[in-house]
């Protein structure tokens, strides 16, 4: 239980034309100072009201134009901070006009609902995974189960000249189908797997070539080993036709949203 | 080998702390996360460029003959004698995997000639 008083840094006033960036929202207790690390090199500091606390950089203005190492930087300041405690990350580029506005805008009046997000995200984290056909690998094993594949393969190869036209579109129209269904096969086996491990799923719905699985799971800090481990065993065993990418743990990006707010 | 303990399984696949590449933290960070629609948001510029990071799958002719093209080009020869696992039958033991993998990351990375412009961002 911490109360903390409400912010007194509100002192550089709107006339120096500053503002106050804002990462995320985390519990007033777990904050940590992070000098530089923030976007344009700025120190991360904390605006706490009560028992929460937005983390935020003071910035020169907002008409400064972020770059990609603000973007990272941005990621890496909630990833610090999600080491301390649970962290509402904010999407990039928020910014108050100063201290005092973040209060009385965000802080107060979303009071309730921010210590009950806070709560719902304890001792969770958002693990993203990617899983990709090696694409040389899926097109023979495509070609090999496929007699009719195999056979149009066979009559249109070294031949570019227009009497294999309509061959080739079907060859290619065969293809791509059995590429889908492979990909909606195996994007289900690799869910049923994972999502056993986790409280929560969102699963990216954008046909991306090759991409098996983009999703991100919630999982309970607890269970993060077991998660690595049946990732490890999925990604061991599927080595030949797939890669995988794995990023965590993360603060909940994909999971948090306030009512009336477009997520 | 014939079993795959917990331990080596766990070693296998990294995970990585935070996102590295651009495409990874665009897609984190302007994607997702908790949106306060009635606040100025700081200009973002250059992000176009490397939003469109993957190529998206469209049915069309010319995705079909890209297809095509690509099937028509596969060396056969090497995969044939291995025989592919697929993911409802079991999959199989470690056996040379790692070499696999490694191989797997690099192609990730560096992709096929016309995919390489659009992946440029992601290293």
């Amino acid at each position: 239980m911490v109360a903390v008083e409400s912010p007194i840094t509100g002192s550089a006033d709107a006339s120096t034309a500053t503002a106050l960036y804002l990462y995320g929202v985390t519990w007033a207790e777990a904050t940590r100072p992070q000098p530089g690390a923030g976007v344009h090199g700025e120190s991360v500091d904390a605006v706490a009201y009560r028992e929460v606390a937005g983390l935020t950089s003071t910035i020169e203005s907002t008409k400064v134009p972020a770059k990609r190492r603000d973007l990272l930087r941005h990621a890496e300041v909630l990833g610090t901070a999600l080491e301390h405690g649970t962290v509402l990350p904010l999407r990039f580029g928020v910014v108050f006009e100063n201290a005092t506005a973040l209060v009385e805008d965000l802080l107060l009046p979303r009071y309730a609902e921010l210590v009950q997000l806070l709560g719902r995200f304890e001792g969770r984290v958002e693990l993203s995974v990617k899983a990709f056909f090696r694409e040389e690998a899926i097109l023979a094993e495509i070609v090999q189960a496929n007699p009719r594949i195999a056979r149009l393969r066979e009559a249109t190869r070294d031949t570019s000249d227009g009497s294999t036209y309509p061959l080739r579109v079907e060859l290619g129209e065969r293809v791509a189908g059995q590429l889908q269904e492979r990909t909606l096969r195996d994007r289900q086996a690799l869910l049923d797997r994972l999502s056993r491990l986790a409280l929560d799923v969102q699963v990216d719905q954008q046909p991306i070539e090759h991409q098996v699985l983009g999703a991100s799971f919630l999982v309970e800090r607890e269970r993060v080993a077991a998660f690595d481990d049946a990732l490890n065993e999925l990604a061991q065993q599927q080595a030949e036709r797939m890669h995988f990418k794995y990023l965590g743990p993360l603060a909940p990006h994909s999971f948090v949203g306030l009512n009336a707010e477009g997520r | 080998m014939a079993i795959a303990t917990q331990g080596t399984a766990s070693n296998y696949l990294q995970r990585a702390p935070s996102p590295s590449g651009l495409a990874d933290v665009v897609e984190l960070i302007l994607d997702k996360g908790l949106v306060i629609d009635a606040y100025v948001r700081i200009a973002v510029i250059g992000i176009e460029l490397i939003t469109i990071d993957a190529r998206i799958v469209i049915a069309s002719v010319d995705t079909y003959l890209r297809f095509a093209e690509q099937v028509n080009r596969l060396d056969l020869t090497q995969t044939e004698a291995a025989g592919l696992k697929e993911l409802r039958d079991g999959g199989g033991n470690g056996d040379g995997k790692a070499k696999g993998m490694a191989e797997g990351a690099k192609d990730a990375l560096s992709g096929d000639g016309d995919r390489k412009q659009e992946r440029a961002e992601r290293g």
